[in-house]
């Protein structure tokens, strides 16, 4: 793997990793250059469609990065961000992705020392986990950037902080691994319904040429399409055998 | 497209020509240069320049940090007619020629980083920054010198300053010393005009022994919300004493740093501002058990009035200067020493209490254990700086001078005395400071290069200290009568708090970091938010009025505005997708995200004051129903397939 110049893709929120990595440039601390870097403000605005989207272009890996724990600019986004990359690691993973390719870190504005050994030891990992080609399909891709957008799971996603500090709307205490199990449950069944999605906006498909096409059980696809129906995303074409189509906005 | 040399900064180690070469082949560019320094004054008229004769839609910029030049280059764009939000820079020093060595990989990376921002740019969409009108009032945190030399810069120029001290008295650290380093002028006599200037400045609201509860808001419109604590005493206080003199309570006296007491009716020290008495409520007997009493039946001025209670004020300022100093390490952690444990063990800040005249010895330096004078007295420094263990590497600036200043006042007092100074390295940085101690030394004070590894002590409370002189390599051994503990500065109680409650970003010794370490010494990352003083790093008295008035000055420059520009960069709810499910108001720390009942149904809406621009409701909205405005989906996927496509041809 010696001529493998892994594609790294960076997110670093304005404040502190950003600075961290300017501070590593001013204090002329070098680095593996396979990094490019993206700014965003906040670290909870990395978007996990986004960082599905990355590896569907072809990014070997990616490295999320804010500020540390308590110390967010903006109060709280690094810990969305943390669920995110944790849930979006999930999602990556049922598409074939490893989710040692998608990295979470927190730099302080003064870490710049920090920032160069994280960046080395991130690309030392891309490196050994080889080109992510071999692990792309696009088929799945597809898929997993379906799921990001899914309401869904980006709702659970979105309330899981609040669910496990505040307890839900009946005043219950959330209990972690409870939630946790949810949310893998959720995760799972969004992908087979999102690879469903995927396939039959490509072309109306039967519950058995989507069980070979996806390679699913077609117990698993039939009762995933009737929730689909049910949920008006999919719809029954007349005639034998009958096939399915996704209902156009 | 402008690739900047930067000098060599970039272009030894990037090919500068072929980078702007390459840029030019990408879509949409129309012109590409180099230029050798483009934020200089001749780099920013061709952007100008170009701008006009190319009709260019977008600028990009390849040089240093947006963090650095991103405002200079947004203001050329708008000088030449272009929204400053059509701009985009590329990272290519910070982030590639100065952590690169490999010319060929730093040169591809700056294309590829080039390639990104191009791409991003051409998705940019211009953006109107709204305008609030300015508070033109100032509140400084903080009541030691910083805070009064910020206050009365400030309020000197017109502007109205609101100070708020937790204590009953401003003055802070300063006021507790003797005398100050290198001129050795009675540190009091200096300070208390200026406070005494601060108490009756018709431009300067004082709130004393009060706490900050909360600021809120941005850049020329800040709330704040302060708790009055109540002092039991009113302003017609006549200063008779008469209330001390009946106090039947007596404590220890904060001022003196507990080695001499006061009671709980009492003035901090005498030229306290404002001037007059107050009650401890933590000791009053009345107060705390009912009945006594004395004090209010005795005070001629019939000043006492148990009914005060706590008060919470509001009001708006448009600028807030923290000023909060510093804490003194605090040498118990180092039980080596026996701080706390032998009585004549005593820290930097005691010594300066037991030298001043109204002192507990009235200036007498003597032996805390049995009032004996002195023969033989010893430093030592970096106790609690430059100390991995303790946490502190840093250097704490001040001790050493604060020493040669000490043991120069002994050597006044004890002609005869032996005075020992156990350093690790002696730092003189400052104006007369090295000649001050010099003369130190030719009074026969023995600076001895080693830190002792402990303490240990007599029957009869001598110190026995034995060290390593490294420049001899002999080991010393030696009874002293008294040892001085030069201890460093911490950050201050209460930074944590309000680094968060104003956003700031803290350095890894905890102090508040400030903007740029060079450039923007007295200002930090959040707008309309100054520093000044040990709150920043430790420094001494000159350095703490130089960054106070640098802090002054830049929040006028704030203040003598009508309005601020508002930062455009905000989230923007698209009502055609959004269903209110209300994720986004819930996420939101700022309250920027209301959910309104409209004809459609609950659509999500967002306070434009509030919004701080983040984007995390844009990542979570569950529909995807909210753009964020300069760092738009879009826009980022951009970036992502400019760094991602492949480089065809192209070397």
């Amino acid at each position: 793997m010696k001529d493998f110049d892994p594609k790294i893709i960076g997110f670093l929120c304005n404040w502190c990793s950003y600075a961290g990595a300017d501070l590593a440039g001013i204090s002329r601390i070098k680095y593996a250059p396979h990094l490019r870097i993206i700014r965003v403000l906040c670290s909870g605005r990395v978007d996990p469609y986004i960082i599905v989207t990355a590896f569907e272009k072809g990014a070997d890996g990616v490295l999320v990065t804010g500020c540390h724990p308590g110390d967010c600019h903006y109060i709280s986004g690094n810990y969305e961000a943390e669920k995110k990359v944790e849930n979006t690691r999930k999602i990556l993973e049922k598409a074939g992705i490893n989710g040692k390719r998608l990295g979470l870190e927190w730099i302080s504005a003064a870490e710049g020392a920090r920032f160069a050994e994280v960046v080395n030891q991130f690309t030392e990992v891309i490196k050994n986990l080889g080109p992510s080609k071999a692990e792309v399909d696009l088929q799945k891709m597809k898929a997993a950037k379906e799921e990001a957008s899914d309401f869904r799971v980006r709702w659970l996603m979105g309330r899981e902080r609040d669910l496990l500090e505040e307890g839900n709307v009946f005043g219950e205490e959330v209990d972690r691994k409870e939630f946790e199990n949810l949310m893998d449950t959720v995760i799972e069944t969004q992908f087979v319904r999102s690879s469903i999605l995927t396939a039959l906006k490509e072309e109306p498909l039967s519950a058995a040429e989507l069980a070979e096409k996806l390679g699913v059980p077609s117990d698993v696809v039939v009762q995933n399409l009737v929730q689909l129906a049910r949920g008006q995303k999919v719809q029954m074409i007349e005639g034998r055998p009958i096939r399915y189509e996704v209902i156009p906005w | 497209m402008y690739v900047c040399h930067c000098g060599l900064n970039i272009a030894a180690v990037v090919d500068v020509g072929a980078v702007a070469a390459y840029a030019g082949t990408l879509p949409d560019v129309v012109v590409a240069r180099d230029l050798s320094y483009t934020c200089s004054d001749n780099g920013q008229r061709a952007i100008r320049e170009d701008i006009e004769k190319y009709n260019l839609s977008r600028v990009v910029v390849a040089s240093c940090s947006p963090r650095m030049h991103g405002d200079t280059f947004m203001k050329t764009c708008e000088a030449g007619g272009l929204n400053p939000y059509l701009f985009e820079m590329a990272n290519i020093r910070e982030q590639c020629s100065w952590v690169h060595t490999d010319l060929e990989g730093a040169t591809q990376k700056a294309k590829d980083l080039i390639k990104m921002a191009v791409e991003r740019a051409a998705l940019l969409q211009p953006l109107e920054r709204k305008k609030s009108a300015v508070t033109q009032s100032a509140l400084v945190v903080g009541g030691g010198v910083a805070g009064i030399f910020s206050a009365l810069y400030l309020a000197n120029a017109g502007i109205k300053t609101y100070i708020l001290e937790k204590n009953p008295s401003i003055g802070g650290h300063m006021a507790q010393l003797d005398k100050t380093f290198p001129t050795l002028d009675c540190s009091l006599c200096i300070l208390s005009p200026r406070m005494a200037d601060v108490g009756r400045h018709e431009n300067i609201e004082l709130i004393s022994y009060a706490d900050l509860e909360d600021i809120s808001g941005h850049a020329g419109n800040f709330h704040v919300k302060v708790k009055k604590n109540p002092r039991y005493i009113t302003e017609d206080c006549r200063l008779c004493g008469t209330c001390a003199e009946k106090c039947p309570v007596e404590v220890p006296d904060e001022f003196n740093r507990g080695m001499k007491m006061r009671k709980a009716a009492y003035i901090p020290f005498p030229q306290a501002v404002p001037n007059y008495y107050l009650i401890d409520p933590e000791t009053c007997l009345h107060l705390t058990k009912g009945g006594c009493r004395l004090c209010e039946k005795n005070c001629p001025s019939s000043a006492v009035d148990f009914d005060q209670k706590e008060e919470v004020v509001e009001f708006d300022v448009g600028a807030v200067i923290l000023a909060t100093g510093f804490k003194l390490y605090d040498a118990r952690s180092k039980k080596e020493f026996g701080y706390g444990v032998y009585p004549n063990v005593v820290t930097n800040f005691d010594f300066e209490r037991i030298v001043s005249a109204d002192g507990p010895t009235h200036g007498k330096v003597l032996r805390p254990s049995d009032g004996k004078k002195l023969e033989k007295i010893g430093f030592i420094q970096c106790v609690g700086s430059r100390d991995e263990k303790e946490g502190a590497v840093y250097c704490s600036r001040i001790c050493c001078m604060a020493t040669v200043k000490q043991a120069t006042m002994v050597r006044e007092k004890y002609p005869e005395a032996e005075i020992y100074v156990y350093y690790t390295d002696m730092r003189t940085p400052g104006k007369d400071f090295e000649e001050f101690y010099q003369r130190s030394r030719d009074q026969g004070i023995v600076f001895i290069r080693g830190k002792p590894g402990e303490i240990s002590e007599d029957k009869n409370h001598n110190l026995i200290i034995v060290s390593e002189d490294t420049d001899s390599g002999l080991l010393l051994r030696n009874t002293l009568d008294l040892v001085v503990l030069a201890c460093g500065l911490r950050p201050p109680e209460g930074v944590d708090e309000l680094a968060k409650m104003l956003h700031l970003s803290k350095s890894p010794d905890g102090f508040i970091m400030e903007a740029h370490p060079k450039l923007r010494p007295a200002e930090t990352a959040i707008p309309g938010v100054y520093v000044a003083g040990c709150v920043q790093f430790p420094k001494d008295i000159p350095d703490t009025v130089a960054q106070s008035g640098g802090a002054a000055a830049v929040a006028a420059e704030l203040l003598t505005k009508d309005e601020v520009e508002l930062e455009p960069v905000q989230a923007f709810i698209d009502e055609e997708l959004c269903i209110g499910c209300g994720l986004c108001e819930l996420l939101c720390e700022y309250g920027a995200v209301e959910i309104r009942e409209t004809d459609e149904g609950l659509k999500a809406h967002i306070v434009e004051v509030a919004c701080q621009g983040c984007g995390v409701c844009a990542a979570s909205c569950p529909k995807k129903a909210i753009i964020v405005h300069h760092f738009t989906e879009d826009q980022l996927l951009a970036q992502v397939e400019g760094a991602l496509e492949v480089k065809e041809g192209i070397a």
